[in-house]
């Protein structure tokens, strides 16, 4: 009796020290550690379209945020492992922790920064509006007009700045990447469209030549950042030093001169 | 996770997701209502002798029961406007919920009539009935109540489907859940509110269900 009684508090205790070794491990490694032990960057995107995150003609997956994440998992020496979400699911598939880094063309903002931890931003870019050739909008301030029908992406800074610019007009919020809203605007479900200016001048070039007009005025300023977890300060650092270097190098310009500055990309891809 | 759910920005939300209720409310009950009407005439198309009128029927139910909901709910969005046809989203919503279910509303209905042994129909032909006496006064009323259950069933899974207006920017319960996750980076109380909306819609059919198998008491039948 008393030997069985020893028996089970001695493995109820071992049990209790393996359970406090564990926490202790996981406490002291931080992501990168886990990511270099593991092998694997777990990089949580969006297909949303060129000229970041898209599938080319060999249906690979690729674009500048793709490339640029390539890059950094080479530096870190770890192989990427994409995983794909709706912009909406982004967020939360990084805060879950079922990726170690979110790279997409997301725009640091103070209401995003409360709950994820932003990057250094790796480019600057600008929403426009557009519609279709030969609409009756001629421009930006016709797309202001009470009553007109403006599409954005659900949970874009869009979504945020269109009330801003268009307050009598209506809304329509979609789901999925920037090629729905050209979608809506080119079925006339909407009447103007708002995105990110290097995301429409890439995404429009998939339509029949002049099936948009894109007005040139740039209604925000935005800069696009890769986000961690708040508990992942040596990713955070680790990424800014990589974001600091490519920018010295050379490389992030080549990048973006390839991708986003230039349709060059679009003979090879 | 759930120990921390903020009931506050629940509570922030709540004149949202009473809208969004009430717009789920609305697109599920009009949604069946058509899904009704459709229903019962692809059913009465499917089971009559005309072999023409009956092709497009069985065709219809085929179609529709063979590709996703989400897949029909993007053609009549963005492919009918192609062809010219331009309607509000809500409207599409609609409609395509109905399309949607009356196809299985049509087969609930069928099965019902097909239970109803052959001897029936002989004998109300041989009393004399005409094909609309036969319908109205033997064969629809025992074949109408065993599809009750099924059909109640089948508004369950149309309120269900409904989330997926939220997809071509309806704003319902779904949209709004969705809106608390992005607003505050909250998709557990954007999702449990949602949850609990749809929770509420489904006891309400099911209360439905449990009174009409009450009320439905045949004589001489457990």
């Amino acid at each position: 009796m008393t030997a069985k009684l020893t028996k089970l508090l001695l493995s109820a205790s071992l049990f209790a020290l393996a359970g406090t070794a564990a926490t202790t491990y996981t406490a002291e490694a931080g992501t990168l550690d886990d990511i270099l032990a593991r092998g694997e960057l777990r990089v949580a995107v969006q297909t949303q379209g060129p000229p970041y995150s898209f599938m080319d003609k060999a249906g690979a997956r690729t674009g500048s945020a793709i490339q640029l994440t390539e890059l950094m998992a080479k530096e870190m020496g770890v192989k990427v492992t994409y995983l794909d979400f709706d912009w909406d699911g982004l967020i939360p598939a990084l805060m879950s922790g079922k990726a170690d880094i979110l790279a997409a063309d997301m725009t640091a903002t103070l209401t995003r920064a409360t709950k994820v931890a932003f990057t250094k931003p790796w480019i600057h870019v600008g929403a426009v509006a557009f519609t279709t050739s030969g609409s009756d909008f001629k421009s930006v301030e016709d797309c202001k007009k009470p009553g007109t029908t403006i599409a954005v992406i659900l949970g874009s800074t869009a979504e945020k700045s269109v009330p801003k610019f268009f307050p009598e007009g209506e809304m329509k919020s979609f789901k999925g990447g920037g090629t729905v809203v050209l979608d809506a605007v080119a079925s006339g479900q909407a009447q103007c469209g708002v995105n990110d200016n290097t995301a429409v001048a890439a995404q429009v070039l998939n339509y029949p030549e002049n099936t948009f007009t894109v007005f040139p005025d740039m209604l925000t300023a935005e800069p696009l950042a890769y986000a961690v977890r708040y508990d992942s300060q040596d990713l955070l650092t680790w990424t800014n030093l990589f974001l600091d270097t490519v920018q010295q190098d050379g490389r992030l310009k080549e990048n973006l001169d390839y991708w986003v500055n230039s349709n060059k990309w679009q003979n090879d891809h | 996770m759930l120990g921390n759910l903020n009931i506050r920005v629940i509570a922030d939300y709540f004149p949202a997701l009473w809208q969004g209720f009430l717009n789920t409310l609305m697109l599920s009950g009009l949604g069946f209502a058509g899904a009704m009407i459709l229903g019962i005439i692809a059913c009465a198309l499917t089971i009559q002798p005309l072999r023409w009128l009956r092709a497009p029927a069985i065709a219809y139910v085929d179609c529709i029961r063979a590709t996703p909901l989400l897949a029909q709910l993007y053609f009549l969005y963005f492919g009918l406007p192609r062809l010219g046809i331009l309607l509000p989203e809500i409207v599409i919503g609609i409609i395509a919920l109905a399309l949607n279910s009356g196809a299985y509303v049509a087969e609930i209905i069928r099965s019902g009539i097909l239970a109803i042994p052959r001897g029936q129909f002989e004998a109300s032909m041989s009393s004399g009935f005409t094909y609309l006496q036969r319908m109205r006064f033997i064969i629809l009323p025992q074949a109408i109540r065993p599809t009750i259950s099924p059909l109640i069933g089948q508004a369950i899974v149309l309120v269900k489907d409904s989330s997926l207006l939220s997809l071509i920017s309806v704003v319902e319960l779904a949209r709004v859940g969705q809106q608390i996750a992005l607003d505050r980076f909250m998709p557990v109380e954007g999702l449990a509110a949602t949850a609990a909306g749809f929770l509420i819609i489904y006891y309400l059919l099911k209360a439905l269900a449990g009174f009409w198998s009450r009320f439905d008491r045949v004589p001489g039948r457990s």
